[in-house]
């Protein structure tokens, strides 16, 4: 059993997703952070603290919300929420006021008096997000938060995880095997394989200046690629055209020079332009690759300028 | 968050000072969630929390009424002695005897042995059984409650609850004498005494049986099985003392009955006289206590949560 194994990894973005497959280390990793499972070697920070030395301190400024089923089902969610704020050092009164707020956030302010074992699934994951917002944390850890959830309890979740790092401030690291889940609620995704690093790059990529396009227009689609062509010929650019099954013409480059062409001599044709994208490989073909890639080959990382202020993790094991 | 030209007084809406009109611009207040930015209370705030839950959860106290019968059924049961001896004499005018000398503190334990083993068995093993079932013990020690705060915690939630029934029927005892005494405040400064005693003949009782019960409670996560095995130790220990006494014929060994034991070194706590060997009972009683602590803080120490 190899509970991960070389991970080095900073995480800086207000929403950090870690993807990978069952048993890829996330859950672990996040564990790690809380201390809940020792770390054998090498160094874990979080919010600047020592993972292994500031635990307390560590432990009151994350919520964690674990992805295995883990309330007492004899307990009202109202009473949970109580309870674990005043473990993490709020005052009666305080602990009261917050739970209240943070189960009307999370929308389970009606059934926040009955037992927890007689709620849904949908609302025991949101009652597992309520405690570990109750103390107003810097950073929370979801594991697996939208699992188990019908369609229409997995938006609700994602909607909410979305509203803590947008508009509240809170920083959020969840794990998921499921890219879309990812994609909705994080602003940076970490690909985790076999307990390494295999990828690390934003959701949401700036188009690359000069890189490959996909262009489609009405029309004779070959004759509009063989003009194209020539007039890409006549002023020296060194364009690849490959037009395709699917209705696409490929070019393997577009400075601005040759956008410009493409635009004049659509003009000057009298066809419609109906689509001019970018082909950089998408956060899909990102990860896809990524999880294909074996224990200990490179990182197809990608530089993302970090926010200041946000929660760093360094594991090296 | 701020929505400038809506808003009425219900959701922030301000009035002019002069007119009294409502302003123009109004504040709309999130209620719904903000950070929290006040003062932390220390760890003893947040242990003593932990042990008023934990108190309150096996009793039934703000579960559904279901919970609440058995545990207050044996309290009843457990009090009912303590009250009856005193109630005699004070609804009773006739009567001459005192609440002690119709029943003896030595006596009251003892008459409340059966009670306190069924109550115990109940509730102590499934303070910890039920973080266990539950799975709970992750979000416990996610939160800045450390191993050490949780056992110590859990301990003395069950020496409470065990304080409960056996020091509550003597305090009961007590106080009923005072209030039936002729001359009350003579009698309580006669047997001011007594108090100490009483304390410290309930704390071995109860510190014997909170840290057995926790014991058992830690080796397994389904409460039938530490209930199980709880009463086995506190109801077949007693048929081995009773056998070792008459193979080897002497009833010293009666000392080693889990059962009985810390109700006669209480006995002895009380200053009346002891049966059988009062060191053997001792030695008992420091090798569960002792033992037991250290089997739980072993337990847990880790911190992990499976």
């Amino acid at each position: 059993m190899r509970a991960l194994d070389g991970l080095s990894v900073r995480l800086t973005s207000p929403a950090t997703g870690l993807l990978g497959a069952n048993g890829a280390g996330k859950s672990t990793l996040m564990r790690a952070a809380l201390g809940l499972i020792p770390v054998d070697s090498g160094s874990l920070r979080v919010l600047g603290l020592d993972a292994r030395r500031q635990r307390r301190e560590l432990r009151r400024r994350i919520g964690f919300m674990p992805e295995h089923a883990c309330l007492p089902v004899d307990m009202s969610a109202q009473d949970l929420c109580v309870h674990l704020a005043r473990l993490r050092g709020l005052g009666r009164r305080d602990a009261v006021r917050r739970a209240s707020e943070v189960l009307f956030a999370v929308g389970l302010e009606e059934e926040r008096r009955r037992p927890v074992g007689t709620y849904s699934l949908g609302m025991r994951q949101r009652t597992k997000l309520a405690q570990a917002l109750v103390h107003g944390p810097d950073l929370v850890l979801l594991d697996e938060p939208t699992s188990g959830l019908d369609p229409a309890g997995r938006a609700e979740m994602l909607s909410i995880v979305r509203h803590l790092s947008r508009d509240l401030g809170v920083h959020v690291v969840t794990s998921s095997h499921v890219l879309d889940d990812i994609e909705r609620t994080c602003d940076e995704v970490v690909v985790v394989h076999a307990g390494r690093l295999a990828a690390q790059r934003p959701v949401v990529l700036a188009p690359r200046r000069g890189g490959p396009v996909a262009l489609r227009v009405t029309g004779d689609l070959a004759a509009f690629a063989a003009v194209l062509a020539q007039r890409l010929e006549a002023v020296g650019e060194r364009v690849v055209l490959a037009p395709r099954e699917d209705g696409d013409i490929g070019l393997d480059r577009s400075s601005d020079r040759v956008l410009d062409l493409v635009r004049d001599l659509a003009a000057e044709r009298r066809v419609g332009l109906l689509r001019l994208s970018s082909e950089d490989a998408g956060l899909e073909e990102t990860v896809v690759a990524a999880m294909a890639t074996t224990a200990g080959a490179g990182v197809p990382a990608l530089p993302e300028p970090g926010r200041p202020g946000g929660q760093e993790a360094v594991v090296r094991r | 968050m701020s929505v400038p030209g809506t808003g009425s007084p219900a959701t922030g809406g301000t009035r002019d000072e002069v007119g009294g009109r409502q302003s123009s611009r109004a504040v709309l207040h999130d209620i719904r969630y903000s950070r929290f930015s006040g003062q932390l209370r220390s760890r003893a705030s947040s242990v003593a929390d932990l042990v008023r839950t934990d108190v309150m959860r096996p009793l039934g106290l703000r579960r559904s009424a279901g919970a609440k019968v058995w545990p207050f059924l044996l309290l009843a049961a457990a009090y009912l002695p303590a009250l009856a001896v005193v109630a005699v004499p004070l609804l009773v005018p006739g009567v001459p005897l005192e609440p002690l000398e119709m029943l003896s503190y030595s006596a009251l334990l003892a008459t409340d042995t059966m009670v306190l083993l069924a109550f115990v068995a109940t509730t102590v093993p499934s303070l910890l059984t039920r973080d266990r079932r539950d799975r709970v013990l992750s979000l416990y020690f996610a939160t800045a409650l450390s191993p050490g705060e949780y056992v110590l915690g859990k301990a003395l939630a069950a020496l409470s609850l065990v304080l409960i029934i056996v020091l509550g029927p003597l305090l009961v005892l007590f106080g009923g004498s005072v209030i039936s005494a002729d001359a009350p405040g003579e009698w309580l400064a006669e047997h001011a005494g007594d108090l100490p005693r009483l304390v410290g003949a309930a704390l071995v009782v109860g510190g014997f049986h909170a840290v057995l019960g926790l014991l058992v409670g830690s080796l397994t996560s389904r409460r039938v099985f530490a209930v199980g095995g709880y009463l086995a130790v506190v109801l077949v220990g007693p048929a081995l003392a009773v056998l070792l006494a008459n193979v080897l014929g002497d009833d010293g060994w009666l000392g080693l009955d889990p059962a009985s034991g810390p109700m006669r070194l209480a006995t002895r706590v009380l200053g009346d006289p002891m049966e059988g060997s009062g060191a053997l009972a001792w030695g008992m009683w420091g090798v569960v206590v002792g033992g037991g602590s250290l089997g739980l803080w072993l337990r847990y120490r880790g911190g992990r949560d499976s």
